[in-house]
């Protein structure tokens, strides 16, 4: 079993295009996960230190990430280098987001919040990533009925992740393996949230 | 073309996305709908006995659902084809769903419309995920859009029930395909906000602050 406080996947590659930020977690922790112009891949707390706001509502230019309430511009390495309400002023640099450790590998995003220097887990190659859907269900109820596998293996080349959101929610990151056809693969997908959904908790 | 509008309404919304969209120029109406409700007032009703906005007068036609007007301002946004007309109207009666759900949230929890808004939560959560579903596919086939190659009238009806989702409480967060999708929608050109809808600002270049403040 994959010890908690390390790697979660959290979104898959395809999901996450260049100039873009998205909402994500890692644990409980509510995480701004972005992609530079350039393709750098960064994953920092939601929370612009300056008034709060998400950073996950904001944009991408470039190389940086800008907080939508007052436009504070974060580099890459999260430190504030543009205040647009002061436009004279370098910020100073005690002004960071917190980061998150974030991994790339098998088109699956992988979060950390340990500082270590652990890789995210190794997955088979040949799997193609498909989709990620919510479940409402506990992950722990996922595990139990899915196997604790990274990934699960179910019949019909269907491979999934379980990330865990909270106590009665879950996302499940599901790749194929073999020569099934997406959509199709897409639809047993929906069928196994379904009957996760329709039986009782664990 | 006159339109009675309500700025908060995404049905309104809808209609001046498409003139924009189109480049049509439309003259704008505001409507007391809230808190004065004047969209039911007896000149109002005379006008659209249904008593609901928007309302879109263009010479002798009066056209009081967004659906027709967007058919009605959308030309050459209308699908290419039998097949792919027939799944735009599939796509309007699917919007109507939308705002009978997601959007019944959103008045229940922002205007204190009354009604259950846990319903409407768990029907607007059914719809997204159904659009989630049918966004991916379209992605698996290599397009963007709802229907066929380009952005048709079936984006522009369900685009702002969708974006104002969370204004019911209703989170976007868990559908990848439907963020992708709104970005597509806010990057055509033309593109115009409401209150709650806004504009990719990465597409417009780093204003620059520096300049003297007038």
């Amino acid at each position: 079993m994959t010890d908690p406080s390390r790697w979660h996947p959290a979104a898959l590659s395809q999901d996450l295009v260049p100039a873009t930020v998205i909402p994500a977690r890692c644990g409980p922790h509510e995480i701004a996960l972005w992609r530079s112009e350039t393709g750098a891949l960064r994953a920092w707390q939601d929370r612009c230190p300056h008034r709060g706001m998400r950073l996950s509502h904001g944009f991408v230019r470039g190389e940086m990430l800008s907080c939508i309430y007052h436009g504070w511009r974060y580099d890459g390495e999260a430190v504030c280098r543009k205040i647009p309400a002061h436009p004279a002023l370098e910020p100073p640099s005690s002004i960071t987001v917190p980061r998150f450790r974030v991994a790339e590998a098998g088109g699956v995003i992988w979060i950390a919040s340990d500082p270590g220097n652990s890789a995210p887990p190794e997955m088979a190659e040949g799997l193609r990533p498909l989709r990620s859907v919510p479940v409402d269900r506990s992950a722990a109820g996922l595990r139990d009925a899915l196997g604790h596998d990274v990934p699960a293996r179910l019949e019909d080349g269907l491979c999934v992740l379980v990330q865990e959101i909270d106590e009665t929610r879950s996302v499940l990151h599901a790749l194929t393996s073999g020569n099934v056809e997406p959509k199709i693969a897409s639809r047993r997908l929906e069928s196994l949230r379904r009957r996760f959904e329709k039986e009782p908790a664990a | 073309m006159i339109l009675h509008d309500w700025v908060l309404s995404p049905n309104c919304y809808k209609v001046r996305l498409m003139a924009a969209l189109s480049g049509q120029d439309l003259t704008l109406r505001a409507v007391n709908l809230y808190p004065e409700r004047e969209h039911l007032s007896d000149e109002y009703l005379a006008l659209n006995p249904a008593g609901t906005l928007p309302i879109l007068e263009d010479g002798d036609l009066v056209l009081g659902e967004s659906a027709a007007i967007l058919a009605w301002l959308g030309e050459g946004w209308l699908g290419q084809g039998k097949a792919e007309a027939a799944r735009v109207q599939a796509w309007l009666s699917f919007a109507e769903r939308l705002n009978a759900t997601a959007g019944r949230a959103r008045n229940i929890d922002m205007l204190g419309v009354p009604g259950s808004l846990s319903e409407a939560q768990k029907g607007g959560r059914a719809c997204l995920r159904e659009l989630e579903l049918a966004l991916s596919d379209r992605r698996m086939e290599g397009g963007t859009f709802l229907v066929g190659d380009g952005p048709t009238i079936a984006d522009i009806a369900c685009f702002p029930h969708v974006m104002l989702a969370p204004d019911g409480g209703l989170t976007l967060a868990p559908y990848p395909s439907i963020r992708l999708w709104t970005r597509a929608v806010r990057a055509l050109p033309g593109f115009v906000e409401m209150p709650g809808i806004h504009r990719l600002h990465e597409l417009s270049p780093e204003p620059e602050m520096e300049t003297e403040l007038r």
